[in-house]
């Protein structure tokens, strides 16, 4: 890979990373009001997923949906705008911080756990009817893993074989529910088999591995092979929202878990492996800094809306 | 010159006109569910579709409502026109998500940037001896919806041109048949036309009561309306055609005139649209109201299984009959 394409993925990570932190703030400021879920400590999963993607190409997200959005190239402004529930938000601050959708960048959420899956597949059908070389990738957790709607949209799209990639983002909680209370089998990607298509289970916190194999799986569904099911290993950092208890895991397995953040390890990737140096990686670092604090100072200054604005009058019967 | 003989076609007829009429007109338009191509669905409204516009596009899919509804709104999204079928309205509980939670707010969270311009064929109501979990009534569910078209057509004529209408809607539309009313003949014209959602139509003028009644049970108000004038009362019925957004100045303007009003419909009483009718009257024409407002509607029972026993749990003429009798008396 050319370097010029890694530092883009370190870029991406870091943004992803600092905007976390500014929301996490604007939450305790009670600026981005309720419903908003950190994506701290997942950075390599959107990144390596999402940065095979082109402004044709489609992403079904959930309820964390903030570093699919960025790595999807949202405008951190209006994503940010939008958490905060401000008129200049992708969705003029109508969904909030897990129910917005930037559909001008193709980019959709879906809140209750699960429904996205049968959406993207929807959105497959209609690439493939129109024989388009777009892609749609949906992006859902383990917990959702384990609804109706989600089997029920693997299957479908796979005897379609549409242009999709179904990714499972294993951030191992469920909630508060430990995958290996809610799972049987060892990886979500056994289960491709029964869906007759290939899955695979890389990494989570290794972006170069993620990007890989999505990579792969988004070249077959491109190419007209059908879906595959890509099963991502990573860890929420947070707990599910800020001011979750957490007192069903512990401080030591969360400290394990920051000892393997994905960010440092590309950091030191690229510095020993790919011939970057420190300073680069501080520019970039920097450069970054500046952007959000400007997408911070942007979102802040667009107006929170007025109920008129809000709902549609027309659609409300006297 | 001849007189132009007027044809007469059947319910399920008149919607597969609908079907591939707009199929024709329009590529976008396709039509996914379970059994709708090989089989030509349950009753055969889709019967055809497949032989004409081939795979791509009659689009039979495994058992999985979830999936339908989903694939429906993801296909909308991108600027198809999907009609999807939930083969029965009771199995519609398995897509209720989508349709609630997605395909009524997509367009609201965007800010009108994405539509979803779905319809959602299913079929509902007693007779067919199908108990408990395939004879249900649930309009009233979407009604609460904000975001859905709820339409309930109750003629061949009607079925056709309000299903052409919803496939040209930009909205989701749940477009509810009844399984009792697939055989049932009717005058349709041969050349094109449409008939408007979100509007009311009167079917039978009187002045001395009005009836408001849905689905089946129009053709039931309009038979009690016959019996009834017999007698001297002269009913007006009317069919709203699309409960949501209910066109509500017909029925207000007929209650201005007639003072007196019930409501007839196949579902359970408790908790039924008929409320809502109630309510509307009660709010905007209550001064010129001579009785309470009747509501001759299903009984708050599951429906039994049996020949006679799940016809006697829903209105049906004699009912109507007796209730509008002692709404005048």
């Amino acid at each position: 890979m050319k370097k010029r394409q890694l530092l883009d993925m370190y870029r991406k990570m870091v943004e992803i990373r600092k905007f976390d932190a500014v929301c996490v703030n604007l939450k305790r400021k009670d600026l981005i009001l309720d419903g908003f879920h950190s994506y701290e400590g997942q950075e390599a999963v959107a990144v390596g997923v999402l940065s095979h993607l082109g402004a044709d190409d489609y992403v079904l997200s959930s309820h964390r949906p903030q570093g699919h959005a960025l790595a999807k190239k949202s405008d951190p402004g209006k994503v940010l705008a939008e958490m905060m529930g401000r008129l200049g938000g992708v969705g003029r601050g109508r969904g909030g911080p897990m129910t917005f959708s930037d559909w001008e960048n193709h980019f959709i959420t879906t809140t209750t756990v699960g429904s996205g899956v049968p959406i993207a597949t929807g959105i497959g059908f209609a690439l493939q009817t129109r024989r388009k070389r777009g892609v749609v990738v949906s992006i859902f957790g383990d917990g959702a893993a384990n609804t109706g709607a989600c089997h029920e949209g693997i299957n479908l799209g796979s005897v379609w074989r549409l242009p999709m990639i179904f990714v499972c983002e294993n951030n191992l909680y469920g909630e508060a529910l430990p995958f290996s209370k809610s799972t049987a089998t060892e990886h979500i990607s056994e289960r491709a088999k029964g869906y007759g298509i290939e899955g695979i289970t890389v990494d989570g916190n290794d972006v170069l591995a993620v990007f890989e194999t999505a990579g792969r799986f988004i070249e077959k569904a491109r190419n007209g092979e059908g879906p595959s099911l890509l099963e991502v290993i990573t860890y929420r950092i947070r707990g599910h929202y800020e001011g979750d208890p957490q007192n069903y895991r512990t401080r030591e397995e969360v400290n394990t878990w920051r000892k393997k953040c994905p960010i440092v390890r590309f950091r030191k990737y690229l510095l020993e492996k790919a011939s970057c140096t420190e300073d680069e990686l501080i520019v970039i670092d920097q450069e970054v800094e500046s952007t959000i604090q400007k997408a911070r100072e942007w979102a802040l200054d667009q107006p929170i809306p007025t109920l008129k604005q809000m709902i549609d009058a027309k659609r409300i019967t006297a | 010159m001849t007189n132009k003989i007027k044809r007469e076609i059947t319910y399920t007829e008149a919607l597969g006109e609908a079907l591939s009429e707009e199929m024709r007109r329009n590529d976008e338009v396709i039509v996914m569910g379970i059994d709708v191509g090989v089989w030509g669905n349950l009753y055969g409204v889709t019967k055809g579709l497949l032989e004409e516009f081939g795979e791509s596009r009659v689009k039979d899919t495994p058992i999985s409502e979830a999936a339908i509804a989903g694939c429906g709104i993801g296909a909308a999204l991108l600027g198809m026109r999907p009609v999807i079928e939930i083969m029965y309205i009771d199995f519609i509980s398995i897509a209720m998500d989508q349709i609630v939670n997605h395909a009524a707010k997509f367009s609201y969270l965007t800010a009108g940037k994405a539509k979803v311009p779905l319809v959602i064929r299913t079929q509902g109501g007693v007779g067919l001896r199908n108990a408990c979990q395939h004879s249900q009534s649930f309009e009233s569910w979407f009604v609460n919806v904000p975001g859905l078209v709820v339409v309930m057509p109750s003629t061949p004529y009607d079925a056709k041109g309000l299903l052409k209408s919803a496939i040209r809607d930009d909205r989701p539309v749940v477009f509810i048949e009844h399984k009792k009313l697939y055989r049932i003949r009717g005058s349709v014209p041969e050349e094109e036309y449409l008939i408007p959602l979100g509007k009311s139509f009167i079917k039978h003028k009187g002045s001395d009561v009005t009836i408001v009644a849905t689905s089946w049970m129009v053709s039931k108000a309009l038979e009690a309306a016959e019996i009834l004038s017999r007698e001297g009362i002269e009913a007006e019925v009317i069919d709203p055609c699309t409960l949501a957004p209910l066109d509500t100045e017909p029925i207000l303007s007929s209650v201005h005139k007639t003072g007196k009003c019930a409501v007839v419909h196949e579902a359970p009483k408790t908790g039924g649209w008929g409320g809502e009718v109630v309510s509307v009257i009660m709010e905007y024409a209550f001064d010129y109201l001579d009785a309470p407002v009747k509501r001759i509607a299903g009984l708050d029972t599951q429906i039994p299984y049996g020949k006679e026993t799940e016809l006697q749990v829903v209105p049906d003429t004699e009912k109507i009959v007796k209730g509008v009798k002692e709404l005048v008396s």
